[in-house]
């Protein structure tokens, strides 16, 4: 059993790879290993696709480095495909560890025909029906109650699904948060709701977020358990999350998971400098010192499984060589045409867009309707 | 461009029963839940009070509380709860206790249930009705009284109705309800219990998008929908008096709304007033003038005419004034007749 609103957060393993608690059996170094090639991916992704926004071939990107623990970690604490996801905008990474395959998150960050949401979307704002990975919005925490719901139909359905929801720390702060939470709540429906406290929302600090010490104990006022957990400790994660998913899909309602985290990066390319303007360069460096990736190599070397410096180069090479393939497929699939405006405002065509598009058929046509 | 009115007339008037507006609101949606598990009902006070109008009075009773309940006070979760449901699968019937209070859960319409089919492709759809009693006439003062439609139809992803008759507030909800597209479905709160009429005893429905002609003329088009209808037949019986042929049209739908028929009747017709009480500027009536404007200037022998609410919040005490009455209705005809 796991306590919730402790004071603390929940960890396993400290930042050098001493454990702080027995570690659960499950935890083999080949679980490990696969929990840290994710991890490495993950962020090597973001390397690249941070390459891409400086070349001019995608527009926007809001990196999780820094997250990959908390995410990672909720990926393998839900049953993907079976369970329904509402993310926020900064989760590829646990779109990636649900097993999104890379090239949907490429195409959607370059809005080519391979996207599978037709280029309508700023990037990284991407959706994907196999995984139950409903589509991001950019709307702060309007989210939330779309969760609820998901989560009461569920209920109503009868079926074993819970409802997994993200938000950042600013998330908090909207009404639809608040509304979200006290639906789910008063219909004991079954939602895990984790906040991925990254400590920043761009520039506002959590400190000037709330004046609440941490955002878990807010669950006490929507009657759900609230569990604090340090998000770069992956195991600590899949613990929490995990243990929390159970006793929502058990029937217990709904609860509130903080991983407490940090976004080492900028918030997206708008603030490319970050330690220029609201942060400063120690309380970066504090945290890389907490970093989720180092932390787990610490413990795999002091299991006496350490991944060697050929191993780790070798996942970083392939990852690149990966993100280069598929950003020349998607690429080579061209960008949707004028057409994909139309199409899917409406279940059917209706006709002021049927006139609409005629006009726009014979602009693109030079005048050939 | 002229358009043409291939259609048999909608609204056929057979036999059945004489039932109130809100009558067939509570009919048609008792009927889909019968016919149709995926259908839920819920907001605030929906339940065992069966709604502050009484709406769905006996439905939890009947139904269950699993099917029909009420929610925690709040508008963004009522409208947000429904889109995750019907992203999940079911069909939700969310009910807005009064159109002014969509302030709240504005965001989870126009954010998540208007854009969820779109952004994702398809792969996510918010197949949903939200119900609101909507209009003045009723001494509610200005968040009891306003008539917000403009702010949905300028929402694209949405659909947005509003019946002014006992026989199309049935048909048209199932329709909504039987749809693939968010409806915003406004009830005049005024006509709920004034206006009665016919219904069939069969299963039958009003396809979203077709206008219905009350009654036809050949003087003037005179076009409005929801809580002005009644007022838009006065206007016609008064003019009738002095010997001038009015066709009065009920649009019944705004998005999408019917621009053949309202076009062959201004084509016939040469004339078109049109009535709505919600406040002029941005008032949706103004695309319906674009686009006779546009599509059937030549036809036109006087400027398109406007009979609308002022664009001031609704007055508790001047209701009355407030309102676009018979009179000012008439004013606007002999305008349009004069010119």
């Amino acid at each position: 059993m796991i306590q919730p609103f402790t004071p603390e957060p929940i960890r396993f393993v400290a930042e050098d790879g001493t454990p702080v608690q027995p570690l659960p059996e499950r935890y083999t170094p080949e679980v490990l290993r696969d929990l840290h090639r994710l991890m490495l991916q993950a962020r090597e992704f973001d390397r690249k696709l941070i390459t891409l926004l400086r070349q001019g071939r995608t527009t926007f990107y809001a990196q999780s480095s820094g997250m990959e623990a908390t995410q990672v970690g909720l990926a393998r604490s839900i049953r993907v495909g079976h369970d329904w996801v509402w993310p926020y905008y900064r989760d590829h990474t646990l779109g990636l560890a649900m097993g999104v395959p890379m090239a949907e998150l490429i195409s959607q960050c370059l809005g080519t025909n391979s996207d599978s949401c037709r280029g309508r979307q700023m990037p990284h704002h991407f959706a994907a029906q196999r995984q139950n990975f409903v589509s991001i919005s950019s709307s702060i925490a309007s989210q939330v109650p779309p969760a609820a719901g998901n989560a009461m139909a569920q209920k109503y359905l009868g079926v074993d699904e819970i409802t997994v929801c993200t938000f950042g720390d600013g998330a908090t702060s909207e009404g639809d948060w608040h509304a979200g939470m006290n639906m789910a709540g008063a219909a004991q429906a079954p939602a895990l709701f984790v906040c991925e406290n990254n400590q920043w929302a761009i520039s506002t600090s959590i400190r000037e977020q709330t004046a609440s010490e941490t955002i878990h104990i807010k669950a006490k006022a929507y009657g759900m358990p609230g569990y604090y957990v340090d998000g770069n400790d992956i195991i600590a994660v899949m613990e929490v999350c995990g243990y929390a998913a159970e006793q929502v899909r058990s029937g217990q309602g709904p609860a509130l998971v903080e991983c407490l985290t940090y976004r080492v990066g900028s918030h997206s390319n708008a603030d490319a400098d970050a330690e220029k303007h609201y942060r400063t360069r120690e309380e970066v460096d504090a945290w890389l010192a907490r970093d989720p990736i180092t932390r787990l190599e610490n413990l795999l070397a002091h299991l006496g499984h350490p991944v060697t410096a050929e191993e780790r180069a070798a996942l970083i090479a392939q990852t690149h060589r990966e993100v280069d393939e598929q950003v020349l497929a998607a690429e080579a699939t061209g960008q949707p045409d004028w057409r994909i405006m139309f199409e899917d405002v409406y279940a059917d065509l209706p006709d002021h867009l049927r006139q609409q598009e005629a006009f726009l058929r014979a602009e693109q046509t030079g005048g050939r309707a | 461009m002229t358009a043409t009115q291939t259609r048999p007339e909608a609204a056929p008037m057979t036999t059945g029963r004489t039932i109130n507006l809100i009558q067939a609101v509570t009919e048609a949606i008792a009927e889909e839940m019968e016919r149709d598990q995926r259908v839920v009902l819920f907001g605030e006070d929906v339940g065992a009070r069966g709604g502050v109008f009484m709406a769905t009075a006996g439905l939890q009773e009947r139904f269950g509380k699993n099917r029909v309940f009420d929610t925690p006070l709040s508008e963004a979760s009522i409208v947000g709860a429904a889109v995750g449901m019907a992203v999940r699968g079911l069909r939700p019937i969310a009910e807005i206790q009064f159109a002014d209070y969509m302030g709240p859960g504005f965001d989870q319409i126009i954010s998540q249930a208007a854009k969820i089919r779109y952004r994702s492709a398809g792969q996510f759809t918010a197949p949903m009705v939200i119900r609101t009693p909507s209009g003045g006439g009723v001494k509610g003062g200005h968040h009891h009284s306003q008539s917000p439609e403009s702010y949905y139809t300028h929402t694209p992803g949405l659909k947005v109705v509003m019946p002014s008759t006992p026989y199309d507030a049935k048909g048209l909800l199932k329709a909504a309800l039987r749809g693939e597209d968010p409806v915003i479905y406004f009830e005049p709160k005024r006509l709920y219990r004034a206006a009665k009429g016919e219904v069939p005893d069969h299963d039958y429905i009003v396809k979203l998008g077709e206008a219905a002609i009350r009654r036809e003329g050949s003087d003037l088009s005179l076009i409005g929908y929801g809580g002005v209808m009644p007022d838009l037949e006065k206007a016609a019986d008064a003019l009738a008096a002095e010997g001038v042929s009015v066709e009065v049209i009920d649009l019944r739908s705004l998005v999408p709304w019917d621009r053949d028929r309202v076009l062959t009747s201004v084509q016939k017709t040469g004339r078109a007033v049109l009535v709505s009480e919600a406040p002029r500027i941005s008032n949706f009536m103004g695309e319906v003038a674009y686009v006779i404007q546009e599509q059937a200037f030549d036809y036109l022998t006087a400027p398109v005419g406007q009979v609308a609410g002022f664009d001031t919040p609704y007055p508790y005490v001047q209701d009355k004034v407030y309102l676009p009455g018979a009179n000012r209705i008439v004013a606007a005809c002999v305008q349009a007749l004069n010119y």
